[in-house]
C-alpha cells in the first residue's frame, strides 16, 4: 500500500523526514520499498482559468486564452477535446518540466503563437491507471469548488507535493493496509501517541431495517452489515478525495464509490456500495454460487461463477462476488439516489481462491485474504455514512441491518519476561518491555517475572508469546541486538560418507578436465526415460509450465544432450561435460531419487595444437577416462556387455557391471538423437552414466599394505587369430583361467582385421606379465602356463595361436 | 738412426697425429699406430736389443715417458671430441620453449558449487553437519510440519509443482529441518545443521526468477540459542561471502517457520550504500532470511518448545552467485553455456 506522508500527519506527528521515516519503519516494522514523491522532475505548472476558448476550424485545437495570475491572460493552442472556457486547468508555462523531463517552450502551432501547454494527469507523471475516466483522454479539469486560484503551483491542490511509502508488507502485517493500521505502527516506531478519532453518528432518517431481510451465510461471513442512504446525488468527488485516492493508487469515480474506496484505506475494512433498487423484492442473501451461475463484474468482465465463490444475491440472482468485486447488474448509477453501503468479513480462503480463479484480485480481495480487523465493521459503515451526508448530501436512515455478527474474543498472550529475554538475548528489565508495549497501544499486565498482553483486535497477528518476541525484538531495535556465536557443547561436522564419496567423484571428474554442468531436473515425458536400461514409472508434474518440463528425468545424460546442442549451435563443439546429481522414478508405489554422475564427451583429445595432434575423442579415449576412475575408486571385477539402450548408438554402448551388477552404461549417443537435433548433426558425442549409489557398495573398506615386488617379472607376447565375433573380454577370460594366479597383467597391444587374414577373422595381440611374489620365476614354467594358454584359446575358443 | 734420434721423431709426428684425428675413429687409428701391440712404440721396444746394454735403461725410460704422454693426449682428445659431439647432439636438440603447450580438457567446477562448496567448508568448520533431504517431498514435512496450514498461499497449486495431492517438488528445502528435527536426540549434544539442495517454483524462467534453483538451509537448537547468536552467524556468513567490508542490518519479515523472522540485507557492493540500480536506489541489498524456530515447527517434531529453542535460516545459493559474480541472468546458470562457465576457474578455494 501507499502510505500518504501528509495523510499521515492527521494521526501522528511527524518530527522525521519521509526518507528517513521509511528506513526507520523498514528496519523495524515493514519493508518501505520506495518513497514516491510525485512532484519530482516537475517544474513550473500552475494553475490557469480558460476565460475564453475558441476551435479553431478546420483542425481539433482550440485557441484559448488563460489566466495564470499574471498582468495579461496568456495564450495557448490546446488539442485537447474537452477543453473550454471557464474551466480551471493546469498550464505548463515557457520553461516548464512536465513528466518524463519534457521542456515545454514557447512555440507556434499552425503559425499561432502557444505560450505553453494545458496539461492532462498523466502529461505531468500520473499513471493511466489512476487517472478518472474522463479526464483521461484529454486535459484534467479541478472540480468546482477546488481551492487554487490562477497562477498558484498545482502540486499542492493534486497532492503531488506529498511523499508516498511504499509499504512492501508480509502477509502477517496487513494491519499496516490502512492509514489507521499504519498510524499505529509509525506512531509505535518513533514512540508518538497516535491519535484514531472515534465515530459518533446520529441518523437523520426512518428506520429501514425492517424493509430488506439478509439470509447470511455466518460461515462464509461472518458479520454483515447494511446501512442504507437516501437522497444521494452522484458527483465528481471533491479534490482532497481524489488525491487521497490516486496517491494511493486508485482511480476516483464518483463520490458514492469514492468514499467506499476512501473508508477502506482509512479503516482497512473494504466496502461496497449497491444502487438500492437491486434489492426490490426486499431480499438478500449470502451464499455458495450455483453451478451454472455467471456474473458480469464492475469492469464488465463476465465471469462463470464456481459453487465455491461467495456471492451476494437479490434473493434470486448473484449480484456480487464477494469480497472481489460487485456485478454491473447492482452498480450504483449517475441517477442513483438510494444507496446501500455494505461492510463485512468474508472467508479470507475462499476469496482469494475466488480472485485466483477468475484473475480478477483487487483492493478488496487482496485484504480479505491477508484478514481484516473485526472491530472495525461498524465504525467503517457509520464513517462511509457521515461521508455520503457530507460529501453527496446523503440522509442517514436509522439503523444497521446485520445478517450476521459473529465476534472474536479478545486475545490475551501470557508470557514471562525470562522468555523474551532468553530467545533475544537481551536483559531488558520489566519497565523496559512495558514502555515497548505501551508505544504499541497494548495494554499489559505485570505479576513478577509473569506479564499478560492484551492484544487489539486490529493486531490479529498476535497469538503466541513467540510473537511478543517479534514486537519487543523489533521495536527494541535489532539493531541493538548484542551480535555474538552461538556457545554450545562441541559438535562434529563434516559430511556423511556417501557425501564424501560423490564428492570425490565430482573432484576427480573436475581434475580430469571435465567441467561441471547443471541441469534442469524436470524434462520432456521423451526424454525423462532415454538413455535409461530399466524405465521406471516416471514422476510427472500435474500443472507442468510446458510439456519440455513436465516428467523429473530418470537419467542425466539428456541434460548433458541439450548442454551440448547449446553450445553446438553457438560453435562451442570441444566439450568435456559432467554433471553429479538426482535422478527420479516412481517404482513400486513410491517416490525414489538416486544419484548418478554423468560425462560427456566430443570433439578432440587435445585442444589445438600446432603439432596437428588432432586424435578425436572416441569410444576407447572415454572408457579410458572411466577406467582410471575405477582404478582410482580401487573398483575392481568390472565387465562391459555390448547392449542397445535407448538413446544410445546400438552397436557402440555398453552396459558396466560391477561384480555381475549393472552399475551403468558408456557409448556413443545414437545417430537417431543427433540427427534429429540440428546443431548435433553429424557430431560423435560419447559418454557415460554411472549410478552411484550402486557402485557404492562395491567400494573398498580399507588398504593392506603390501611391498613392491622383489622379484622380477617375466613377459612374453602372443598373437590369436579369432572369429570377428569373438570379444576381447572372452579372450582375455580365456587367458586369465588358464594362465594361473602368477598373471599379474594382461595388455591388448594390438588389435588387426583386415585383408591380410581370412574373411571373418580378427587377429588380437597381447602381453602377459607373470610374477611370483615369493621367488623367481623359471622360463619352464612360465612356458608351461603359455602352452596352457594357447591349448585352452585353441580348444574354447577355436582360436589359433601364433 | 739413433733409437733416441726415432723417439724423438716419434713424440713429434705422434702428437701431430692425435691432434689432427677429427673422429673417434681415426683417434681410434692413431692410437692403434702409436700404443697398440704392434704400434710404433712396441717397435721401438723390439728395437731396445740394438742398443747398448747401459743405455738401454735411459732408453726404456724414454719410452715409457712418450708412452704416457700419448696416453694422456689421447684421453684428452678423445674427451674433446665426445665434448664436442654432445655441444652437437645438444644443439641439434634445441626446441623453442616460447611455443604452447599442448592442452588437454580443463575441468572446471560450476559457479553456483563454488558457492555452495565454500559455505559447506564455513559450516562444517563451525560443527555443522552437512544434511542431503528428498527432492520429491511430501505435503506433510514441506508445508505440515512447517508451520504451513492446509490453505497457505505458498501451497497452492500456483506456486508448486504438485505431483499429487500428497507429493510435490520441494520449493524449500526447510523439510530438511522438519526430518532432522525429528531424529534428533537432545542427550547427545546440540543440533547444527544446514541442508543444501535443489529446489521447485512454478515461476516461468526469466532473468530474475528460475523454475528450480538452489538454496541451503541452516538450524541451530538447544537449550539456550538466542536471536542475538542468530544476528552473529548471520553477519559472519554475509561478510564471509560479501566482504568484511559490507554493513548489514536485520529487517523484520514474516515466514511461517520462524517467529520472529527477519531479512538481512547489505550494503549494495556497487554503489557501496549511495544508491543505483542494482539496488533499486536503496543502498542495500536483500541476500537472506532467517529467524527464530516457530514453536508450533518444534511442536510438530515432538521436541518441547519450553526447553529447546533455535534459530534458522536459508540461503539463496543461485542468488549469492548472482551477486557476488555479477551475473545479469539467472538461466545462465542451467543452459552450461561453456563461455559461461569457463570464467569461475580462479573463484575455487
Amino acid at each position: 500500500m501507499l502510505v500518504s506522508y501528509n495523510w499521515l500527519k492527521d494521526f501522528v506527528k511527524l518530527q522525521v523526514e519521509p526518507h528517513a521515516l521509511a528506513e526507520k519503519i523498514t528496519r523495524t516494522g515493514v519493508e518501505i520499498a520506495e518513497v514516491k514523491h510525485p512532484a519530482t522532475g516537475l517544474k513550473k505548472l500552475v494553475a490557469g482559468h480558460v476565460l475564453n476558448c475558441i476551435k479553431l476550424e478546420g483542425t481539433h485545437l482550440h485557441q484559448c486564452m488563460v489566466d495564470v495570475g499574471e498582468a495579461e491572460p496568456i495564450q495557448i493552442i490546446c488539442g485537447a477535446p474537452n477543453v473550454a472556457t471557464d474551466e480551471m486547468v493546469i498550464v505548463a508555462l515557457h520553461g516548464a518540466r512536465i513528466a518524463g523531463n519534457e521542456k515545454i517552450k514557447r512555440g507556434k502551432i499552425r503559425g499561432i503563437v502557444s505560450n505553453g501547454m494545458i496539461c492532462g494527469l498523466q502529461e505531468i507523471g500520473f499513471s493511466d491507471s489512476v487517472v478518472p475516466v474522463k479526464y483521461r483522454d484529454g486535459i484534467f479539469v479541478f472540480p468546482k469548488g477546488s481551492n487554487i486560484q490562477p497562477g498558484e503551483d498545482v502540486y499542492h491542490a493534486l497532492g503531488m507535493d506529498d511523499y508516498l511509502l511504499d509499504f512492501d508488507i508480509t502477509p502477517n502485517r496487513a494491519d499496516t493496509l490502512s492509514m489507521e493500521g499504519a498510524a499505529y505502527e509509525v506512531g509505535a516506531i518513533i514512540d508518538q501517541p497516535v491519535k484514531v478519532e472515534p465515530v459518533n453518528l446520529k441518523a437523520d432518517g426512518s428506520d429501514w431495517t425492517s424493509t430488506l431481510t439478509a439470509a447470511v451465510d455466518a460461515k462464509l461471513a461472518p458479520k454483515f452489515y447494511l446501512r442504507k442512504v437516501t437522497g444521494v446525488k452522484i458527483v465528481e468527488s471533491p479534490l482532497w478525495l481524489q488525491t487521497r485516492l490516486w496517491n494511493a493508487g486508485i482511480r476516483p469515480v464518483n463520490n458514492v464509490v469514492d468514499v467506499t474506496n476512501y473508508i477502506m484505506l482509512l479503516t482497512g475494512q473494504p466496502m461496497h456500495a449497491y444502487d438500492a433498487r437491486t434489492f426490490k423484492t426486499g431480499k438478500l442473501s449470502v451464499r455458495l454460487a450455483k453451478p451454472d451461475e455467471t456474473l458480469t463484474l464492475l469492469n464488465e468482465k463476465e465471469v462463470a461463477l464456481d459453487p465455491a465463490d461467495i456471492v451476494i444475491t437479490d434473493g434470486n440472482q448473484p449480484v456480487m462476488l464477494a469480497g472481489v468485486m460487485g456485478g454491473l447488474n447492482s452498480e450504483v448509477m449517475p441517477d442513483s439516489h438510494e444507496v446501500i453501503l455494505e461492510a463485512a468479513v468474508f472467508d479470507g480462503t475462499l476469496v482469494r481462491k475466488s480472485a485466483l480463479r477468475h484473475a480478477n484480485r483487487t483492493e478488496a480481495s487482496s485484504r480479505f485474504e491477508k484478514g481484516i480487523n473485526w472491530d472495525n465493521t461498524q465504525k467503517a459503515l457509520d464513517m462511509a455514512a457521515l461521508l455520503l451526508r457530507n460529501e453527496a448530501s446523503a440522509t442517514i436512515l436509522d439503523g444497521v441491518l446485520k445478517g450476521s455478527d459473529t465476534g472474536r474474543k479478545p486475545v490475551m498472550v501470557k508470557t514471562t519476561f525470562s522468555y523474551l529475554n532468553k530467545v533475544l538475548g537481551t536483559t531488558l528489565t520489566a519497565d523496559q518491555v512495558v514502555a515497548l508495549f505501551n508505544r504499541l497501544n497494548f495494554e499489559t499486565q505485570v505479576a513478577r517475572d509473569q506479564l499478560t498482553v492484551a492484544v487489539p483486535a486490529r493486531r490479529w497477528d498476535i497469538t503466541i508469546p513467540a510473537h511478543l518476541v517479534e514486537e519487543v525484538g523489533r521495536l527494541y531495535g535489532y539493531d541493538n541486538l548484542k551480535s555474538k556465536q552461538p556457545l554450545l557443547a562441541e559438535t562434529q561436522g563434516g559430511y556423511a560418507n556417501f557425501e564424501l564419496f560423490m564428492r570425490h567423484v565430482k573432484h576427480f571428474l573436475q581434475g580430469q578436465g571435465l567441467m561441471e554442468a547443471l541441469s534442469y531436473s524436470l524434462t520432456s515425458k521423451a526424454r525423462a526415460t532415454l538413455f535409461t536400461k530399466a524405465v521406471q514409472p516416471v514422476a510427472e508434474v500435474k500443472m507442468p509450465l510446458n510439456s519440455s518440463r513436465s516428467v523429473m528425468r530418470q537419467n542425466l545424460l539428456t541434460g548433458l544432450v541439450d548442454a551440448a546442442s547449446y553450445n553446438f549451435a553457438r560453435k562451442e563443439t570441444e566439450l568435456a561435460f559432467f554433471e553429479q546429481g538426482r535422478t527420479y522414478d516412481h517404482a513400486d508405489g513410491q517416490f525414489n531419487e538416486h544419484e548418478h554422475v554423468a560425462t560427456l564427451y566430443s570433439g578432440h583429445v587435445y585442444r589445438n595444437n600446432w603439432e596437428h595432434d588432432e586424435a578425436p575423442v572416441d569410444f576407447y579415449f572415454v572408457k579410458g577416462q572411466l577406467e582410471n576412475l575405477f582404478t582410482a575408486l580401487g573398483l575392481t571385477d568390472i565387465e562391459y556387455r555390448a547392449e542397445e539402450i535407448a538413446g544410445m548408438h546400438p552397436t557402440r554402448t555398453a552396459g558396466i557391471y560391477v561384480q555381475g551388477d549393472y552399475v551403468g552404461f558408456i557409448g556413443m549417443v545414437s545417430h537417431a538423437l543427433t540427427q534429429t537435433e540440428k546443431p548435433l548433426r553429424n557430431s560423435e558425442l560419447y559418454g557415460y552414466e554411472l549410478d552411484l549409489e550402486q557402485l557404492s557398495h562395491y567400494l573398498p573398506t580399507s588398504t593392506q599394505a603390501k611391498p613392491a615386488p622383489k622379484f622380477p617379472a617375466m613377459s612374453r607376447d602372443l598373437s590369436v587369430l579369432v572369429d570377428q565375433s569373438q570379444s576381447n573380454q572372452s579372450v582375455m577370460a580365456a587367458i586369465r583361467q588358464a594362465a594361473g594366479h602368477y598373471l599379474v597383467k594382461l595388455s591388448v597391444i594390438d588389435v588387426y582385421q583386415g585383408e591380410h587374414l581370412a574373411a571373418g577373422k580378427k587377429s588380437l595381440a597381447y602381453q602377459l606379465t607373470f610374477l611370483n611374489e615369493k621367488a623367481t620365476l623359471t622360463d619352464d614354467l612360465v612356458n608351461e602356463k603359455m602352452a596352457a594358454v594357447t591349448t585352452a584359446l585353441e580348444t574354447k575358443l577355436q582360436a589359433s595361436v601364433r | 738412426m739413433d733409437l733416441l734420434e726415432k723417439l724423438d721423431q716419434l713424440r713429434g709426428r705422434g702428437l701431430e697425429k692425435i691432434n689432427a684425428a677429427a673422429d673417434t675413429q681415426k683417434l681410434n687409428d692413431v692410437r692403434v699406430e702409436l700404443v697398440g701391440k704392434k704400434g710404433a712404440l712396441t717397435e721401438i721396444l723390439h728395437a731396445m736389443r740394438e742398443v747398448a746394454p747401459e743405455r738401454r735403461r735411459q732408453v726404456g725410460q724414454l719410452v715409457n715417458e712418450v708412452r704416457d704422454l700419448f696416453n694422456e693426449q689421447l684421453a684428452q682428445a678423445r674427451y674433446d671430441l665426445a665434448q664436442a659431439l654432445v655441444a652437437q647432439k645438444l644443439a641439434a636438440e634445441k626446441i623453442d620453449v616460447t611455443l604452447p603447450g599442448k592442452r588437454l580438457s580443463l575441468g572446471a567446477k560450476h559457479p553456483v558449487y563454488l558457492i555452495l562448496d565454500d559455505l559447506e567448508a564455513l559450516f562444517i568448520g563451525l560443527g555443522y553437519q552437512v544434511v542431503q533431504g528428498p527432492e520429491i517431498e511430501t505435503d506433510h514435512y514441506c508445508f505440515e510440519m512447517m508451520n504451513l496450514p492446509k490453505d497457505h498461499p505458498a501451497r497452492d497449486m500456483q506456486e508448486t509443482f504438485y505431483i499429487d495431492n500428497e507429493n510435490l517438488l520441494r520449493s524449500q528445502t526447510s523439510g530438511d529441518q522438519a526430518r532432522v528435527l525429528e531424529k534428533h536426540d537432545f542427550s547427545q549434544g546440540p543440533l547444527k545443521m544446514v541442508g543444501p539442495g535443489k529446489v521447485y517454483r512454478r515461476d516461468d524462467d526469466d532473468a530474475t526468477h528460475s523454475h528450480q534453483f538452489m538454496q541451503m538451509e541452516g538450524l541451530v537448537m538447544d537449550r539456550n540459542v538466542s536471536m542475538s547468536d542468530l544476528k552473529g552467524t548471520l553477519e559472519m556468513i554475509a561478510k564471509h561471502l560479501f566482504g568484511a567490508d559490507r554493513e548489514t542490518r536485520l529487517r523484520p519479515s514474516y515466514f511461517p517457520f520462524t517467529e520472529p523472522s527477519v531479512e538481512m540485507d547489505v550494503s549494495c557492493f556497487n554503489c557501496d550504500g549511495k544508491g543505483c540500480s542494482i539496488c533499486k536506489e536503496t543502498g542495500w541489498i536483500e541476500v537472506l532470511g532467517a529467524g527464530m524456530v516457530h514453536p508450533n515447527v518444534l511442536e510438530n517434531a515432538g521436541i518441547d518448545s519450553n526447553v529447546y529453542g533455535g534459530f534458522a535460516f536459508g540461503l539463496g545459493l543461485d542468488r549469492f552467485a548472482i551477486l557476488k559474480y555479477g551475473v545479469d541472468d539467472i538461466r545462465d546458470f542451467y543452459t552450461n553455456d561453456v563461455r559461461f562457465l569457463a570464467q569461475f576457474r580462479q573463484e575455487e578455494k
